[in-house]
């Protein structure tokens, strides 16, 4: 026959102090996990978002960034002119260079950073239908204007709409608020291509070009055509696997460094359960020695002691889970370490990083409870019953 | 009274054993956080009479190599080198195989460096082969490199491969972890990419540390009309630039820290407050033979801080161990731009935390001890 639930429940609750703190303890650790992989979560949302399938970012043989990528107009132009790029409603191919660059400028808190400036072409609106204007209008090409990426415009005081800033050698204005859907675009200045070359001497050559195909296989095609052709001497690749690479790279760090926060903190909660289920044992010794003098088994209370034990890692992981939601959707930035600038971003406590907090809080409860739950079940009925 | 507090925690050793191995764990962590917090923030390689000049853009933007001559001419400058980070890729894209690649000045390079030791005969065969590099000791012996070895590096940020021929090996005595760069001809560079006469940063040596403010604002003034505006910093500020670019990495590692030390305040509170409840009637025993009310109190915040001191030096020295280890490790699969070292901050850390643990857990049932009533606790049965 099984001990009923209830004793579990309130067992636990006799003890409450006790309990109480151990659950505190369990929850502090799923807390920092939660929060530390909600950076990572944060991150990868930011990338992913940026990335469209059928899309296909082109730059120069050899470099890794668009910020080491640069190449000439007469490639450019054999770029859009290419079969498998699609047309706008304007009839005119959906393709639009990059002229990236990184300026330092001032946090709010007086802090330093690179920003991402990028110079489009009127085509990258089409392009990236996720670029919607929250304040203010769009840049006109030829006036020094810019519109701003809205992580941007919050976190950075000389971003912000109808401000004078300097990019280069030209005083630049900012015009308008754009939101790109939570993508790492929103961490970007965005100007005309030649005004932005003009301002840093940049001539006629671009960092990147973005070519957008009917669908992901005939992007997968594209990729095939640029590649076999030796003259362009270019690098294509889909959109989405430059911008997962960037995730990867970025949201890694905090991936380990949560993990192993988790992993070291978890063992020493593990000895905290531990040291609670063995006072509760010793505690209700006479109690254990009376269930079984009843006729309940020792297996009866193996389990009825893990149930406990593992009640206390729900409750615990429940509440670490709890404790940790207010950190969603907080924005943090940090440097994109591929290139090299400020990276926004919201931190994201997914359905997934929330269980996996409870599953830790679990498992640490119920390693830390086997030992005193095992030796609850081992000990004779007569020495049980003998202790007060 | 000491005597009875130490008996007491080895009435359960089991209990102690635990508290103290979990405290240990939280203080390793702590340690670790510290170390690594420190090792960020460490500019101990940065001299402080020397300067670096660079694009007021950004470092991705160079300047003209026409600065070279103009910087010269600064009051104070004793010397002053171009470097370009040239990154790269050896031999594959895994991090164990990234260390700074640099194109230099060879004439220069090591007089504003003074620090880097390389024999004479070796710095002159390098100057003389244009394809040659120089690499710190650290590095040509994690690869086994030998003089007359050749290495290939694949450009990225620069759009040219280059092949070097090792030529010598330098030493870097005070700071071993700069031991893991190398540097080659920028000449080589400028030549196949057809002289484009860019610099990356320029590193100015001045002649004291108390003009060092003066030449920065010389040095950022001479520019101000120019299209390249400058930036000038101290090497240090320089150094410090790159953490702040990253972010708030100290509040991040600080919440963690603080979210372990309530954790672990919890685990050890819980277990002093268990050890004190069990003893009620040994207390008011204690209380009828005559014992204080600050006695009482003592014997058990005593056994707090004997948990709390003995967690703290178990973990110093096991962070003290573990972090050679793991640094040394670490050097391996992510080479970092210095050793990870258990510095004084994170022993302070380590000890200091430990013992306010012991105090504050031991507090409450310490004062609830002291203030038991006699008669009361007799009659309950524990």
């Amino acid at each position: 026959m099984k001990i009923p639930f209830k004793y579990n429940l309130r067992s636990l609750f006799v003890r409450r102090g006790t309990t109480l703190m151990t659950i505190l303890s369990i929850a502090f650790v799923v807390l920092v996990y939660v929060g530390v992989l909600a950076l990572a979560g944060g991150l990868r949302v930011a990338f992913t978002a940026s990335g469209d399938p059928r899309n296909v970012l082109v730059l120069r043989d050899g470099a890794k960034t668009e910020l080491e990528s640069f190449f000439d107009e007469e490639k450019r132009r054999q770029l859009a002119a290419l079969s498998g790029v699609a047309k706008g409603q304007d009839g005119q191919p959906l393709a639009s260079a990059s002229v990236y660059i990184i300026q330092i400028l001032k946090r709010t808190d007086g802090s330093e950073s690179n920003v991402s400036l990028r110079g489009v072409e009127p085509a990258m609106f089409a392009l990236r239908p996720q670029v919607a204007l929250v304040e203010g209008r769009r840049f006109e090409p030829g006036r020094s204007e810019v519109i701003v990426g809205q992580s941007l415009a919050k976190r950075f005081p000389g971003l912000r709409l109808g401000n004078d800033i300097a990019f280069g050698r030209v005083r630049f204005k900012v015009v308008g608020v754009f939101d790109a859907a939570g993508g790492s675009f929103n961490s970007e200045v965005w100007g005309a291509t030649r005004d932005v070359s003009d301002a840093f001497r940049r001539g006629s050559s671009a960092s990147s070009m973005v070519l957008q195909t009917a669908s992901p296989e005939a992007a997968a095609r594209l990729v095939k055509v640029i590649e076999g052709d030796q003259r362009l001497k270019l690098k294509p690749m889909l959109e989405t696997r430059y911008y997962a690479e960037q995730a990867g790279t970025n949201a890694q760090q905090f991936v380990i460094l949560g993990s192993i926060l988790a992993v070291v903190m978890a063992v020493g909660a593990c000895f905290a359960a531990a040291n609670t289920m063995f006072s509760q044992v010793s505690a209700r010794a006479h109690e254990i020695g009376t269930l079984r003098a009843l006729g309940f088994r020792r297996r009866n209370i193996l389990t009825a002691f893990l149930i406990e034990a593992g009640l206390l890692g729900v409750i615990a992981g429940v509440l670490g889970a709890v404790l940790a939601l207010p950190l969603n959707g907080l924005t943090a930035g940090t440097m994109n370490a591929v290139t090299f600038s400020e990276i926004s971003f919201a931190l994201r406590t997914t359905p997934n990083i929330l269980a996996g907090g409870v599953l830790l809080a679990v498992v640490t409860a119920l390693i830390g409870g086997f030992p005193a739950a095992l030796s609850a079940s081992r000990r004779q009925i007569t020495a049980l019953l003998r202790e007060r | 009274m000491r005597k009875l507090a130490l008996r007491n925690l080895l009435r359960n050793k089991l209990r102690t054993l635990l508290t103290v191995i979990s405290l240990v764990l939280a203080l390793v962590l702590l340690c670790f956080l510290t170390a690594f917090l420190d090792l960020l923030e460490n500019t101990s390689a940065a001299a402080d009479n020397r300067i670096v000049v660079r694009s007021a853009i950004s470092l991705a933007t160079p300047l003209p190599e026409a600065y070279w001559r103009r910087l010269e001419t600064l009051p104070h400058v004793t010397g002053i080198t171009p470097l370009n980070w040239y990154q790269g890729t050896f031999k594959d894209d895994r991090p164990e195989n990234f260390f700074p690649r640099f194109s230099a000045d060879p004439a220069t390079v090591f007089e504003v460096f003074s620090e880097l030791e390389i024999p004479a005969e070796q710095l002159a065969a390098w100057q003389q082969d244009r394809a040659g590099f120089v690499a710190g000791k650290a590095l040509a012996d994690k690869y086994g490199w030998k003089l007359g070895d050749q290495i290939f590096i694949k450009g990225d940020i620069y759009p040219v491969d280059v092949n070097l021929t090792l030529r010598g090996v330098f030493t870097v005595p005070a700071v071993p972890s700069s031991e893991r760069q190398v540097f080659f001809h920028r000449r080589y560079l400028e030549e196949a990419m057809s002289n484009p006469g860019i610099v990356g940063t320029y590193f100015l040596a001045i002649d004291s540390p108390d003009n060092v403010a003066a030449v920065t604002k010389a040095a950022e003034a001479m520019f101000v009309n120019s299209d390249a505006q400058v930036r000038a910093e101290t090497e240090k500020a320089f150094q410090l630039s790159f953490l702040e670019m990253m972010g708030n990495v100290r509040l991040l590692f600080t919440a963690i820290g603080l979210a372990v030390i309530v954790s672990i305040l919890f685990i050890v509170a819980n277990t002093m407050a268990m050890a004190a409840r069990e003893r009620t009637t040994e207390v008011a025993v204690l209380k009828t033979l005559g014992f204080s009310q600050g006695q009482v109190l003592s014997l058990v915040l005593l056994e707090a801080l004997v948990v709390g001191l003995a967690g703290a030096l178990i973990a110093c020295g096991a962070s003290a161990l573990l972090i050679g280890v793991f640094s040394a490790g670490l050097e391996k699969v992510m080479p970092l731009f210095g050793t990870l070292a258990m510095t004084p901050r994170a022993w302070a850390i380590g000890l200091g935390l430990g013992l306010l643990v012991g105090l504050f857990s031991g507090l409450a049932p310490a004062v609830s001890a002291a203030r038991l009533n006699i008669v009361d606790a007799l009659r309950r049965v524990a």
